[in-house]
């Protein structure tokens, strides 16, 4: 089987590894922006080829397409889906796993999805409100309190400024912050043309994270197991948001510190969240689709965002533990026939998948391009894990270069935290950049102490969530003002 | 006593002038004698004040911050070769620390690297008789390193707010005032290096058998803080409890010392069954005697501290519990109040800790031999020189006990033990 894979990152290399295991004897040509060892390397492993192309360009990948002739056209990121990627490719006839652009609507603009689930009284949505213009926003700011403060439009999860204002004797400082954030972010979502909102001021939530994917052809909705991401850039949670800097996920279907019930709360909103935007923009949705979500003291699972794609990092938690044929599900699911597939996984297994990064990402991306960098590839697999090429370039010297972005991302199997914890932190060891330009990652992820905060949090707002479940308060946050009643406002501030 | 603090916003959108005054506030505790602010502005530079308000000079969105209770010997120096420049504030005061400074600067001009810089430093100043304090580094390239002192005398957490900030403290309750998490209790011996693109932890090899100053726990930090994951509060009830065991006698009401001992007091009570009452009341806001080294200003905070509710303890049986006893002087102003003032019937004091017999050997606490209490009085004599009908203290094995409970390890020495717990 042919399969023209398209995208040039560690989520297309983890897709390209899923895959190339298939009975189906698939042959993997790429289509990607850069020359990304990792993808060349399946590539040419299984007879296939790649080409670089600006991915984004419906054009360029459809000329591509015509070239390689595919059995199927998988397409790894959220850009070519609101390029209208797979949109010129279903019309030329190819079958296609990836999102169309009016689906894809729900991942780029956060006004969309946030206002679908309001529309239609979705659970976990969150209060928020959109900004065509710079002074309304400013006017409004003013008065925020508790809040994040977002671009418009998915924008590689960079821009978010979380500002926790629930003090007021250092509320002034957060709201001159606030106030100076709004300008530049609007200055820099000017240059997104293809959307009307440009800011989103949205309710502050508390909570642990966790990636619900799953996998459908528009009727049937196939789960994928949990993962938890984590953003911030460096250790113990501290430091600037980022993509991602690793993972977990396991064991079984669940994280240890989500319930059953909650996984199947989050399962439902995911599902409500396809129909309500199937009806909404009268487009079938074929592909992956994500929850990032949050189990959050207000209502319990509750919805950060939505991916039109697999998460990334999280999806190469699943390359060492899919065990039946992962192609067959997406081509199934391309042609509309993934009524009764069933994903097999190893469910006693872990993973833990170990981001690495040149210092300088995620707000400095000169400072983080253009290093030589070296993996041992070998010793990696020695210790029963895998190694993901990402934001990494192969040059014409025959050298590799960071790009700026994540650069491998290693994942270890295992049967329990502990053990893989470990041969994930020697397996980190392998890399390094041969000018001497530090690289970073997090020793604490898959570590037993940041399982168990994560656990005690977890704890802390279910006690939350479960009582307000119980008083009928889920979802809702009560504002008195004195001499103007009761309303339902989360995002003003102290000073009124 | 004292406090560190550093405060980076990895953001340059933040002023820090608010949050370093918010975050002295929450420290001022452990010392409010002397503050000093180091921060970048063409240049790194330093500002030593008694007044909080230092903190105007914080217009950068990186900080670090010391707060004492003295203004003794050398906590701060400021060190600059060929365009690099370098500030070093210690938690106490530490001859070495010039020297320390300039062989820094020296090492960071020759490894570019000040993380190493900084580890290779410190193996040169390794002194057996002696203890490194933790130390807060702030280079002119806003990169920093906060180090907690090889043996762990003091403590040291790391936390963060939201995305944009990360927070380093002597004491959780900074990161709390300051509307941060916390992220790490730091071991001893180990550090952070903090920069725009890269935070990461590290420790050397210099670490020592940790154990924590008793005073810590026992006096120095707030009931709200968490000392290297044990609640204060929680700990000081326990130790109250543990105190009740050496009641022997009948008492109608238990008091503590305000307000310190307020926790250690209503863990006595609630192991006897006998009702913890509010006896003393405060004018003047908070003030801690025990920091205060001139003797007549000292009495002059405990007095205004003490205006007693009379009506709780007239003709009482009154168990009296106070942490610590140093020189005595706070209790002989209290049960003078007691005595002569109110009139209780009985009075039987209770100290949550061993007999203070020795002097601190890392000059954390301020100890001078010849006017400790325990080291020159007898029981008996002590308990005349206070007008009590008894005199108890915990015993070593009690606060070994209760130490256990949290897999605690303490210093000792000036209870003339090396370690209590563990």
């Amino acid at each position: 089987m042919k399969v023209l894979l398209v995208g040039s990152g560690g989520r297309e290399h983890a897709i390209a590894k899923l895959i190339r295991r298939s009975l189906l004897e698939p042959r993997i040509f790429v289509a990607m922006d850069y020359r990304n060892p990792g993808l060349e390397k399946e590539a040419e492993d299984t007879g296939g080829g790649w080409r670089i192309v600006k991915t984004t360009d419906p054009q360029s990948v459809a000329k591509v397409a015509e070239e390689v002739s595919p059995d199927l056209v998988v397409i790894g990121p959220e850009e070519p889906q609101f390029h209208g990627v797979s949109d010129i490719l279903r019309e030329k006839g190819f079958v296609v796993f990836g999102v169309s652009r009016r689906c894809a609507e729900v991942e780029k603009s956060k006004v969309f999805a946030r206002t679908l689930m309001w529309k239609y009284g979705i659970e976990g949505r969150l209060y928020f409100k959109a900004f065509r213009d710079l002074s309304e926003a400013r006017k409004f700011i003013e008065f925020a309190g508790d809040v994040v403060i977002k671009p418009a439009r998915q924008a590689g999860g960079k821009g978010v400024k979380v500002l926790k204002d629930t003090q007021a004797y250092l509320s002034k400082d957060r709201q001159e912050v606030k106030k100076t954030y709004v300008e530049k972010l609007f200055s820099e979502m000017e240059h997104f043309v293809d959307i009307d909102y440009k800011i989103l001021v949205e309710q502050r939530v508390e909570g642990v994270e966790y990636t619900s994917m799953v996998i459908t052809d528009g009727d049937t909705v196939l789960p994928l197991p949990l993962v938890q991401d984590h953003p911030h850039a460096f250790e113990f949670d501290v430091g600037p948001e980022t993509g991602g800097m690793g993972s977990i996920q396991g064991p079984g279907w669940l994280l240890p510190f989500i319930t059953r019930e909650e996984y199947l709360k989050t399962l439902e909103i995911v599902k409500k969240v396809l129909d309500v935007l199937q009806l909404e923009v009268r487009d079938r949705y074929v592909g992956a689709f994500a929850g990032q979500m949050m189990l959050t003291g207000i209502w319990g699972p509750t919805v950060i965002e939505f991916y039109s794609r697999f998460g990334d990092p999280e999806i190469s938690n699943l390359v060492p533990i899919v065990v039946n044929d992962f192609l067959e599900i997406l081509d199934r699911a391309a042609s509309r026939r993934l009524a009764g597939a069933k994903l097999e996984i190893d469910e006693e297994s872990v993973t833990i998948v170990k981001a690495i990064a040149p210092a300088g990402y995620p707000d400095n991306k000169v400072l983080a391009s253009n290093h030589p960098i070296a993996i041992d590839e070998q010793r990696i697999r020695e210790l029963g894990c895998e190694t993901l090429y990402a934001s990494i370039e192969m040059r014409n010297d025959g050298f590799m270069y960071t790009k700026g972005s994540r650069v491998f991302e290693i994942v270890c199997v295992g049967k329990d935290y502990e053990d893989t914890y470990k041969r994930s932190e020697l397996a980190v060891n392998y890399v390094r950049t041969l000018d001497g330009h530090p690289l970073f990652y997090r020793r604490d992820i898959g570590s037993k102490e940041l399982l168990s905060d994560r656990v005690r949090v977890a704890e802390k707002v279910r006690i939350v969530y479960r009582s307000r479940a119980e008083k009928g308060l889920l979802g809702k946050m009560l504002v008195w003002v004195p001499g103007e009643g009761i309303f339902e406002n989360p995002l003003i501030g102290f000073v009124r | 006593m004292s406090s560190l603090l550093t405060v980076y916003a990895f953001d340059e959108l933040w002023s820090l002038v608010n949050i370093v005054r918010y975050g002295f506030q929450a420290l001022q505790h452990r010392g409010s004698q002397l503050y000093v602010l180091c921060t970048v502005k063409d240049g790194v530079t330093c500002y030593e004040d008694d007044d909080v308000d230092i903190s105007r000079h914080a217009l950068d969105h990186v900080a670090i911050a010391a707060t004492y209770a003295d203004k003794n010997g050398i906590k701060t120096s400021v060190v600059s070769r060929d365009g690099v420049e370098v500030a070093v504030v210690t938690d106490r005061a530490w001859r070495k620390l010039p020297d320390f400074a300039s062989e820094l600067i020296r090492e960071v001009k020759r490894c570019r690297n000040v993380e190493e810089a900084f580890k290779s430093t410190l193996q040169r100043f390794v002194d057996e008789k002696d203890s490194i304090p933790s130390i807060q580094i702030l280079t002119n390239n806003r990169e920093v390193i906060a180090w907690r002192t090889p043996h762990g005398l003091t403590p040291l957490v790391l936390g963060s707010y939201c995305f944009d900030m990360a927070i380093v403290s002597s004491e959780s309750t900074a990161v709390d005032i300051l509307g941060g998490d916390v992220k790490k209790f730091m071991g001893a011996g180990e550090g952070v290096y903090i920069s725009r693109y890269l935070v990461k932890t590290f420790a050397t090899s210099i670490s020592k058998e940790p154990s924590l100053c008793m005073f810590e726990p026992l006096y120095i930090a707030r009931h709200d803080a968490v000392v290297d994951g044990v609640s204060v509060y929680i700990f000081r009830k326990l130790l109250g409890e543990k105190l009740a065991e050496h009641l022997d006698t009948e008492v109608d009401v238990v008091v503590g010392v305000p307000e310190t001992a307020i926790p250690y007091a209503i863990g006595f009570s609630h192991k006897i069954g006998k009702p913890f009452e509010l006896a003393f009341v405060a004018t003047g806001g908070r003030r801690r005697s025990m920091l205060l080294s001139d003797p007549f200003e000292k009495i002059i905070a405990v007095h205004l501290k003490m205006n007693p509710v009379k009506s709780v303890l007239e003709g009482k049986k009154v168990a009296l519990i106070d942490d610590s006893m140093v020189t005595g002087a706070t209790m002989k102003t209290v049960a003078q109040i007691l005595r002569f003032r109110i009139g209780v019937k009985e009075l039987h004091i209770f100290i949550a800790s061993p007999q203070l017999i020795s002097t601190c050997p890392f000059g954390i606490v301020n100890l001078d031999m010849k006017t400790l209490l325990a080291a020159n009085l007898s029981s008996d004599l002590a308990r005349d020189y206070l007008e009590a009908d008894s005199l108890h203290w915990l015993s070593r094995e009690d606060v070994d006990t209760v130490c256990r409970k949290f897999s605690l390890k303490l210093c000792g020495r000036c209870f003339g033990v090396n370690f209590l717990g563990g």
